[in-house]
């Protein structure tokens, strides 16, 4: 498979008031092309630290300290994210890379209609697109203009054919971006919202929202939690997304609506051969869509497999110690013993080795590298020291 | 509840608050010996000398709820009393004055909504640097200086040593007995406004030239009130989700600020602005008797201090149902502009 | 003590706030030591009349006698202003505390009750809001006749209303609370958990509005007797000391800033004690609210 996103060395602090915070050490990771790609782990082990690391969003008092994060374009070279200037990062954020969040109550803008807000990412990103389609149209018009038309229309249609022209040679000419901001002369480019419109229909009926039309005219609070979630998504997949990253989707949903979007997700990834980054602290979840699983501890990777191989033989005590700990009707339930580290303190060396059964003293000082047991299975931990291809145990 | 019923509910809650407002003003009159209290429902200085008449005639001396009932009713046929200190009726008076301080209003009211909302945006948008500093301490020090004492400075400054560059009062006297003339035709009493209707245009320079000072002296403590408003409300919508997710969908900074942020922010802005009127009912006060600026405010103070009580009980009354008025519009401008109390509850 | 430490760390980013402390500090002295700054003349039974040197009309410069000079009817002005940062203080402190009692009482009352007892009680305080507080303040003092009892009480009648509502919104969302449940269903009487619970989990708010607000209290009071209301001619009283000085600010023929003393100094007074109480209450208000949204 070729490689989307290649994670690497990547550590983000934050600078807080009562010290700094190691969000994510050295994090190093690859996202293939096509794959569904979960991290799992608990609150605050850092996945969503990830997922804003690659969209470069994370805003002080946290700061991006080193690492590269490489994504490759369609044209194959790959681009260092953390590198690249601010207005070329924002070109890739919401189009190629997008991101779903777990509030979808609080990821959309109460004053603004649903609609608008799905056709604000259309017309940011395919801005051509739409002049093109409004060109096409136009020049048909012009076409088969046999003067029956009031003949106010002619002059006023060669000016929009003039403008949606140099959108297409160039998305950001100026004339077009000047009449925007007048007030009346603005509505000469109507077509372009237009167009964004019908995509934004058409998207809802992707992300299975019936009546499309009447649902893009409502604002947030007029709607329910799974269809404010659906929007989400259909605001992220507005245009044409590589990198499809979830964060915790389905958390705040009741449990009926989490399975209808899983189930969505599922579709959709069948259908549109986007990559997804998909974080939950939920392994069941994990198990129903991801192809491949990693799990973190306190901003590392502790293991990371494809998903058979991570649910029927995991290796990392911190991995077994999440699946023992799934509630069994008739077992106990098994907590893992210790406390979640002060993030302000973390241990030295692993940094699970203090709630760790099997703790050695190499444990307490040197961070574990990690280890490939298979081809596709990876874990950092000191059990598997030495341990080589084909010996897994 | 929707639009419909939040509006016929306001709309009945003005109604008692109307009568309250009246009652206390009422109140406030009966401190006064019925001699005074006649002046109130006095329309011309002939009937001073019968004194004794009025009183008996508005039965001064009956007990209180008749006497608020008879008053009640002067006060809708638009009886307010009699101005001793400009020697006309109070109803004429407010007319009289209004153009005047409207004047005032129309140029302060924009400068401080839009100065306020445009600082404070800035000052949110590039929080604990610079230009936040600085706007906030400005907005301390304006909002600490005494109204009087800028404008008394600035006069001492842009009149006094400049040498009347920026004069009190509306106009000067040349251009004040141009206005008067019989070939001035007064459309509107506002000066400015009057002189581009008469084609004069030195009495519009005139009176622009008049207004400078005023209009700034009103504004500074209001634009500092706004501004601090206007700076944390934005900071609260800078910190919610969709702003996050304006961001990753590449919107650029400018945007998400001036689109997203801002809209919310406005909100309560919105909300005070009512008060906003006050505030300015307020400073004109002020500001009109530094500058001699023969407004609203000016005849005010001139009767507060003449102790003509019919006028400042009138102007009293007159603000307060303006004020409970334009609140009430407020209320529903905010309605219509946060789509959540118009469009009501949820699926 | 983390409290302490906490208190402290925000105060050393916020360096206006340690300003706006010493200046308030630097006003309490003066207004305390009044007496031996600007001792009264002998045989003035009333401190707060300021002695006046002579009945001459133009204000004169400062001089061995006169550290401030003089203003219009040679009122002294040294002693004007130390005098009247005592009537600042009495002013502002006995309106906040009096604006204070009122509208938490008031307000506890309308918004644990709530109801019938609360529609009144916000009525009411419309009906106060109504007016613009100038114009309000000014009726009021009028009617009581002058004095500043009057001055105090119009700007308490203009005030008490803001105040009612604060602490009737924050009773109203702290009354949801499972705490006040909890209280209630082991019997606690409605005052015990008004005055235990409810109260100090909403008060801060309006102690950073009461220390924002003496400021505001202040400003009204100076505007007031600006305008020639409420306080007797010759009271110790920075606005009626502008008052004094209005009439001279074009200055001399040949030097607009003749008389500047006369109405610098006493703004100046008004300035840095209204700013002092701003800038105290704006840093409780950053200090206080992060916190709170720590919770």
């Amino acid at each position: 498979m070729q490689k989307l996103v290649e994670i690497q060395g990547v550590s983000v602090n934050f600078y807080t008031y009562e010290g700094v915070v190691q969000a994510l050490s050295e994090l190093d990771l690859d996202i293939y092309q096509g794959e569904t790609l979960g991290l799992v782990g608990e609150t605050g082990c850092g996945k969503t630290m990830t997922a804003l690391s690659i969209l470069r969003l994370i805003m002080p008092p946290g700061k991006i300290e080193s690492g590269k994060i490489y994504f490759y374009t369609d044209g194959g070279s790959p681009i260092d994210l953390l590198a690249i200037k601010e207005d070329e990062i924002r070109d890739l954020r919401g189009s190629q890379i997008s991101m779903v969040f777990q509030e979808p109550g609080a990821a959309l803008n109460p004053v603004y209609t649903v609609g608008d807000q799905i056709t604000e990412a259309i017309l940011l990103h395919r801005r051509q697109e739409l002049a093109g389609k409004a060109l096409a149209e136009l020049d048909k018009l012009l076409a088969s203009d046999n003067g029956k038309s009031p003949q106010i229309l002619k002059p006023l249609r060669k000016i929009q054919r003039r403008l949606y022209a140099s959108i297409v040679d160039d998305p950001m000419a100026v004339p077009p971006r000047f009449v925007e901001h007048i007030p009346v002369v603005r509505r000469l480019l109507w077509r372009l919202g237009d167009e964004a419109t019908r995509i934004a229909v058409s998207l809802l009926r992707e992300v299975e929202i019936a009546d499309s039309s009447r649902v893009l005219k409502q604002y947030p609070h007029q709607l329910s939690g799974g269809m404010k979630q659906r929007i989400v998504i259909a605001m992220a997949l507005a245009c044409h997304t590589r990198l499809l990253i979830a964060d915790e989707p389905t958390t705040s949903l009741d449990v009926t609506i989490q399975a209808q979007i899983l189930e969505l997700l599922k579709k959709l990834k069948s259908e549109i051969q986007t990559s997804i980054l998909y974080i939950t602290h939920d392994l069941a979840v994990a198990a129903e869509i991801c192809d491949r699983v990693g799990v973190m501890y306190s901003g590392s990777m502790c293991e990371l497999a494809n998903v058979e191989e991570i649910y029927e033989n995991p290796l990392h005590p911190y991995t077994k110690a999440l699946m023992a700990a799934v509630p069994k009707p008739g077992s106990e339930l098994l907590a893992i013993g210790g406390f979640v580290p002060d993030p302000l303190n973390l241990p030295t060396g692993c940094r699970f080795h203090p709630r760790c059964q099997n703790a050695k003293d190499i444990c307490k000082e040197q961070e574990p590298a990690p280890v490939g047991i298979t081809p596709t299975h990876f874990v950092s931990c000191h059990l598997y020291d030495g341990e080589k291809l084909g010996n897994s145990g | 509840m929707d639009f419909r019923s939040y509006l016929i509910r306001r709309l009945i809650l003005v109604i008692p608050v109307l009568f309250g407002v009246s009652i206390l003003i009422f109140v406030l009159m009966q401190q006064f010996p019925p001699y005074q209290r006649a002046m109130l429902y006095v329309t011309d200085p002939r009937q001073m000398a019968n004194i004794e008449d009025i009183i008996a005639l508005y039965n001064l001396d009956a007990p209180i709820w008749e006497q608020y009932i008879i008053w009640l009713g002067q006060v809708f046929q638009g009886n307010l009393g009699w101005s001793q200190v400009v020697g006309m009726s109070v109803t004429d008076a407010i007319l009289n004055f209004l153009p005047a301080t409207l004047e005032l209003a129309i140029f302060a009211t924009p400068l401080i909504i839009f100065g306020g909302i445009w600082l404070g945006t800035k000052a949110a948008a590039h929080k604990d640097r610079f230009i936040d500093q600085a706007t906030r301490a400005g907005a301390i020090m304006g909002w600490s200086l005494p109204t009087f004492w800028l404008g008394l400075i600035l006069l001492m400054v842009f009149y006094g040593y400049f040498g009347g560059l920026l004069p009190p009062e509306r106009l000067s006297t040349e251009m004040n007995i141009l206005v008067h003339s019989a070939s001035f035709n007064r459309y509107t009493g506002l000066n400015f406004l009057d002189g581009i209707l008469n084609w004069e245009w030195r009495v519009t320079w005139d009176s622009l030239r008049h207004l400078v000072l005023p209009v700034i002296t009103l504004s500074v403590v209001n634009i500092a009130f706004i501004m601090r408003l206007m700076r944390s409300s934005m900071l609260e919508s800078l910190g919610k989700g969709y702003i996050l997710t304006a961001r990753a969908k590449g919107l650029s900074e400018k945007v998400v600020i001036n689109k997203h942020a801002r809209r919310n922010a406005m909100i309560p802005v919105l909300t005070v602005s009512g008060y906003l009127f006050a505030a300015i009912v307020n400073g004109v006060v002020i500001t009109e008797s530094i500058f001699n600026y023969k407004g609203l405010g000016w005849w005010a103070w001139q009767t507060a201090t003449a102790l003509d009580i019919s006028s400042i009980l009138g102007f009293a009354l007159f603000s307060g149902v303006l004020f409970v008025l334009t609140n009430l519009v407020v209320d529903l401008l905010y309605a219509r502009f946060d789509p959540r109390v118009r469009l009501g509850g949820s699926v | 003590m983390e409290g302490l430490r906490f208190f402290f760390y925000h105060i050393r980013k916020n360096p206006l706030s340690v300003v706006g402390l010493t200046l308030i500090i630097i006003f309490a002295i003066i207004a305390i030591f009044a007496p031996l700054i600007a001792p009264t003349p002998e045989g003035q039974f009333d401190p707060y009349k300021i002695p006046r040197d002579g009945y001459s009309q133009p204000p004169k410069p400062p001089s061995a006698e006169h550290i401030f000079g003089t203003t219009e009817g040679q009122y002294d002005i040294f002693y004007g202003v130390i005098w009247g940062t005592r009537t600042a203080f009495k002013i502002g402190i006995v309106v906040m505390g009096a604006v204070l009692v009122i509208g938490i009482a008031l307000g506890s009352i309308a918004g644990y009750f709530g109801g019938i007892v609360d529609e009144v009680i916000m009525r009411i305080t419309d009906i106060f809001l109504a007016f613009p507080p100038l114009i309000l303040a000014m009726a009021v003092t009028i009617a009581l006749g002058p004095g500043i009892t009057s001055v105090m009480l119009a700007i308490i009648v203009v005030s008490w209303p803001s105040y009612a509502r604060v602490i009737r919104g924050d009773i109203l969302s702290i009354r949801e609370e499972d705490y006040i449940e909890a209280s209630r269903s082991v019997g606690s009487s409605h005052l015990r958990v008004i005055l235990r619970h409810v109260l100090p989990n909403s008060i801060y708010p309006v102690f950073i509005m009461a220390s924002l607000d003496i400021g505001a209290v202040v400003l009204t009071a100076a505007a007031l007797s600006f305008l020639g209301l409420g306080l007797p001619t010759g009271y110790a009283d920075w606005g009626q000391m502008i008052n004094f000085a209005r009439n001279w600010i074009v200055g001399t023929q040949n030097n607009t800033f003749a008389y500047w003393h006369a109405v610098m100094i006493p703004g100046l007074f008004i300035f840095f004690f209204v700013m002092g109480w701003n800038l105290l209450g704006d840093s409780l208000r950053d200090i206080l609210d992060p916190r709170l949204a720590r919770r």
